[in-house]
């Protein structure tokens, strides 16, 4: 029983330990695009908080929803009222791992991020595509994905379906410096 | 084991690092208009709105005698552009057919509603509008005692109207709005023991059925209603449906104008179901962003 104990501690100062390591950005930017033929929708939020450990190759995403801004302020308050419900679910989030990542190696790779997103409540595993750059020990990691908006029941009414698209493209830019004040 | 902790571990720390910002309240009312009056909301900076108001109604006409008008006797209607000069600032122009007035407005937002961080109870928005009606409502006897009757002159056609609009979204679906009234109209002081000074108490609310629906009402109470005619306060019920960049509000309602002043003093009519009190009211408002 001490033995499990011990076990059980030494493997949380571990992960605590990966925790020292960490790389932090609070501007990370996510712009995501909804293209049809009746209408292109585009927003960017330059708020993203993200953390990364290099050591553990973990990395986790927060986005706050109402820090979207759209060139049409109309579509600011239907984003935000009708269709993601930002005083019900105020943040997006999404926690994962990049598979086969090298913390030792500079420059550019790519490599794949494997985890789960969180919108609206409801998560769903997620992969995408990703380029990790390492330059002067700081960390810049951008890459794109495709979400479904009927897997996280965001609901459009049958009249407006048209101009909203089934998949919205996402890209995202993240540049990492080291996080200081961490306790 | 280990992944469970990191993956705990992953979203306190995001928490940790959360700073909160205090957010204004966004959509108290879906339109600049709750159902007949103005509401709180302002437009946003390089906003143009373009507005068609109509209201449709019939006379009241005996049962012995036929009618031949189809759908409606009588329509009046508005069209209107607003402008978002500021976030906090929107001005406005209308036409309205039926006393073929013109009227102008700006509404200024003073507070937002802010409901995190430092928080703010309610929306307050200064509303300031004034109108010249070419058809007065009132004549005037040519000279004192005479059976002749004259026409109002000009100077006499204005009217202005200032609201205190207080409102205060007090859950995702339902909103509320107060609106202290004072009202302006020259052709009113005219008349003998008259005042041209009115006041009056608006109360708005609107209730989301969906993400895309709203149940709207509207009601201004007069506490000195003028003496020389018949007057009722203004009441409304109706819908108002978002439709991208299209606003269709649909109401049933016993006020026929659309400019403040002349619709909260001088609705003639009560509200009920009878031909010339029951008004049918459509109302579509185009969004442009320039």
């Amino acid at each position: 029983m001490n033995k499990l104990l011990l076990l059980l501690v030494s493997v949380y100062s571990i992960s605590f330990a990966h925790a020292q390591d960490g790389y932090i950005t609070r501007q990370g930017e996510v712009t995501f695009f909804s293209y049809t033929s009746v209408e292109n929708i585009q927003a960017t939020n330059n708020q993203v908080l993200s953390l990364f450990y290099p050591s553990s190759s973990r990395i986790g995403v927060q986005i706050l929803m109402r820090a979207f801004t759209f060139k049409k302020s109309l579509m600011y308050e239907h984003f935000n009222e009708s269709y993601i419900e930002s005083d019900l679910y105020p943040k997006a989030t999404f926690e994962g791992d990049i598979i086969g990542f090298d913390a030792n190696q500079e420059g550019s790779q790519t490599r794949i991020i494997k985890g789960t997103f969180t919108l609206r409540d409801i998560t769903k595993p997620i992969e995408m595509k990703a380029t990790i750059i390492k330059t002067n020990g700081a960390y810049t990691i951008s890459g794109e994905l495709e979400v479904l908006i009927k897997d996280y029941e965001i609901k459009v009414p049958p009249i407006l379906s048209p101009n909203i698209a089934k998949n919205i493209q996402v890209s995202f830019k993240f540049q990492y410096v080291p996080n200081d004040d961490q306790k | 084991m280990i992944q469970v902790i990191h993956a705990q571990d992953l979203l306190k720390a995001l928490e940790a690092e959360t700073v909160e910002k205090s957010q204004p309240t966004i959509a108290t009312f879906k339109g600049t208009h709750i159902s007949i009056g103005h509401s709180v909301e302002t437009r946003k900076k390089g906003v143009l709105e373009i507005s068609s108001m109509n209201r449709f109604w019939n006379r009241p006409i005996p049962d012995s005698e036929p009618t031949q008008t189809f759908v409606a006797d009588k329509w009046n209607s508005r069209v209107g552009l607003d402008y978002g000069v500021l976030d906090r600032f929107t001005v406005g122009a209308g036409y309205s057919t039926d006393n073929r007035s013109v009227d102008v407005f700006g509404k200024y937002r003073l507070f937002y509603q802010r409901d995190s961080g430092k928080t703010f109870p309610f929306s307050i928005t200064l509303f300031q509008g004034g109108v010249y009606r070419e058809k007065s409502s009132i004549r005037l006897p040519l000279y004192e005692g005479s059976p002749m009757e004259k026409e109002v002159s000009s100077k006499d056609k204005f009217a202005a109207t200032t609201q205190v609009l207080i409102a205060r979204k007090i859950s995702r679906n339902f909103s509320l709005q107060i609106a202290p009234t004072y009202v302006y109209r020259a052709e009113d002081g005219l008349v003998a023991d008259e005042s041209a000074h009115h006041f009056a108490l608006g109360f708005g609310a609107r209730y989301k059925v969906s993400n895309h629906v709203s149940i709207v009402s509207e009601y201004y109470y007069v506490p000195n209603p003028v003496d020389f005619v018949d007057t009722y306060g203004p009441f409304s019920l109706g819908a108002n449906w978002e439709l991208s960049d299209v606003l269709l509000q649909f109401k049933l309602t016993n006020a026929r104008d659309f400019v403040e002043d002349q619709f909260i003093i001088k609705t003639g009519n009560n509200f009920n179901f009878r031909d010339g009190n029951l008004h049918f009211g459509f109302h579509a408002t185009y969004f442009i962003q320039l």
